[in-house]
């Protein structure tokens, strides 16, 4: 035989030679994120993973507040389009210059109260907690005028009940929190179908929603019109 | 109004979060990009290597890529010393990752000086690169650099979900395991193996022929 004798390292230059040249540049959000605690990419980017899987596919998704865009190729990559929607402007040049391409936009904004499209799904996550009681019903009537008759929102949020274990920087941000009962309230005055998830770290479930770490809600079936 | 008053509420959270800047090389940036839910994966298997390995432990992570896992287990288990035989990535690593906690080294893993020994070896996605005729050799060396009390945590693909695979990914995979070639293979150099399966994000002891990814948790190493 006169194949080649190949050893690891040859093995392994043939996957480079596939991989491409790209090269990611995370801003001061998630590189923070990444040194003070790294194991939160795995939390953050499975609900992100469950967002996309229950409505990503073939949709023309919003996200509002998509920061860097973290989570902004998981919920593309089964897409039509992707809008993602943040105020923080380094944040989102980041955003700009690692992802931007034809399927992927990013827009700088502050997004409460604005109308962006009609859009299939819109995604919000680790967002309402920072907002203000005063905004909190403009918040979600954001998500509602963004959506298209048939669209499905996405809305995610650390429980309440675990505001106790927050690290400080996510205690100074977190003006807001949401038990079960709160969001499921919040999201069927635009719904008439509110289900609502719990995780714990990585791991989406239905369990006892006190002890949930964090709440996912997925509405469905808009409300014909929502009080102002 | 209030507009800028939620606008001022994420500014002492950019305050606390100072200016490092993270830069992905050529192969987290690919993921990233093409197969983001890989990296999703990946940091959960490393985050049931760090609670399986615990506080207080001096870990060595072979085949670390870039280092982002190996910056968990510092980060979890007290220190990491990432090794790999790809040169760019050691060196993203190295500019990401500075810390006293965790280290990287641009070596080959059967080239490491085995005078010092480490309470838990880990290895993701190495294996399945490792030439069918190396593996005793990976074995043992996996062996020789473990503690007494020390343990290992190897994870690499399910052969049963090779026909998933994409072509980046079958072109760098030679050596793939079943669970039960995984366990026996280990249980020769370890007295004790623990086999879990991981779906996605999610490590389990289910069925393992059915799980998409194999996970060994090995310890009290044989005496050879």
């Amino acid at each position: 035989m006169e194949e080649k004798r190949r050893n690891e390292q040859d093995v392994w230059d043939e996957v480079k030679r596939l991989m491409g040249n790209k090269q990611i540049t995370l801003g001061h959000h998630w590189s923070f994120n990444l040194y003070n605690d790294p194991k939160r990419l795995s939390f953050v980017l499975s609900r992100y993973k469950f967002a996309a899987k229950m409505a990503s596919k073939n949709k023309d998704v919003l996200e509002l507040g998509c920061s860097e865009g973290i989570g902004s190729t998981i919920l593309s990559e089964f897409a039509k389009s992707y809008t993602g929607v943040d105020m923080d402007i380094d944040a989102i040049n980041a955003a700009k210059q690692n992802l931007s391409s034809d399927k992927m936009n990013f827009i700088q904004d502050d997004f409460l109260g604005k109308s962006y499209g009609n859009f299939g799904t819109v995604v919000s996550l680790d967002v309402v907690e920072h907002i203000i009681p005063v905004s909190e019903q403009l918040f979600f009537k954001t998500i509602y005028i963004n959506l298209a008759e048939d669209g499905i929102g996405v809305v995610g949020t650390p429980n309440m009940t675990s505001a106790a274990y927050a690290s400080l920087a996510s205690q100074t941000g977190h003006v807001n929190m949401f038990d079960e009962k709160k969001l499921k309230t919040a999201m069927e005055r635009l719904f008439h179908i509110v289900f609502v998830f719990g995780i714990n770290d990585e791991i989406v479930h239905t369990g006892f929603s006190p002890m949930a770490h964090y709440l996912v809600c997925i509405g469905c079936r808009k409300k014909a019109g929502i009080e102002a | 109004m209030k507009n800028n008053k939620s606008r001022s509420c994420w500014e002492p959270v950019k305050d606390i979060m100072g200016k490092h800047k993270v830069i992905f090389g050529q192969h987290l940036s690919y993921q990233f990009i093409n197969t983001p839910r890989r990296i999703l994966h990946m940091m959960s298997y490393y985050k049931f290597a760090s609670k399986i390995i615990g506080k207080g432990k001096n870990v060595l992570d072979v085949g670390c890529g870039e280092g982002l896992g190996t910056w968990l287990l510092a980060a979890e288990c007290g220190r990491a010393k990432g090794i790999d035989t790809d040169y760019e990535a050691i060196e993203t690593g190295r500019k990401n990752w500075k810390d006293s906690k965790v280290s990287f080294d641009y070596v080959d893993f059967f080239a490491v000086d085995s005078n010092e020994t480490y309470d838990a070896i880990v290895s993701f996605d190495v294996l399945e690169h490792i030439l069918p005729e190396n593996r005793f050799k990976f074995w043992n060396k996996v062996a020789e650099l473990s503690d007494d009390n020390g343990i290992a945590v190897i994870g690499t693909p399910n052969i049963t979900s090779d026909q998933y695979a994409s072509p980046v990914t079958k072109a760098g995979h030679v050596n793939l395991y079943s669970g039960e070639r995984l366990e026996e293979e280990l249980g020769s150099i370890f007295s004790h193996v623990f086999m879990f399966g991981a779906n996605d994000e999610v490590v389990h002891t289910g069925f393992l022929p059915m799980a998409h990814y194999l996970i060994a948790v090995a310890f009290h190493k044989r005496r050879l």
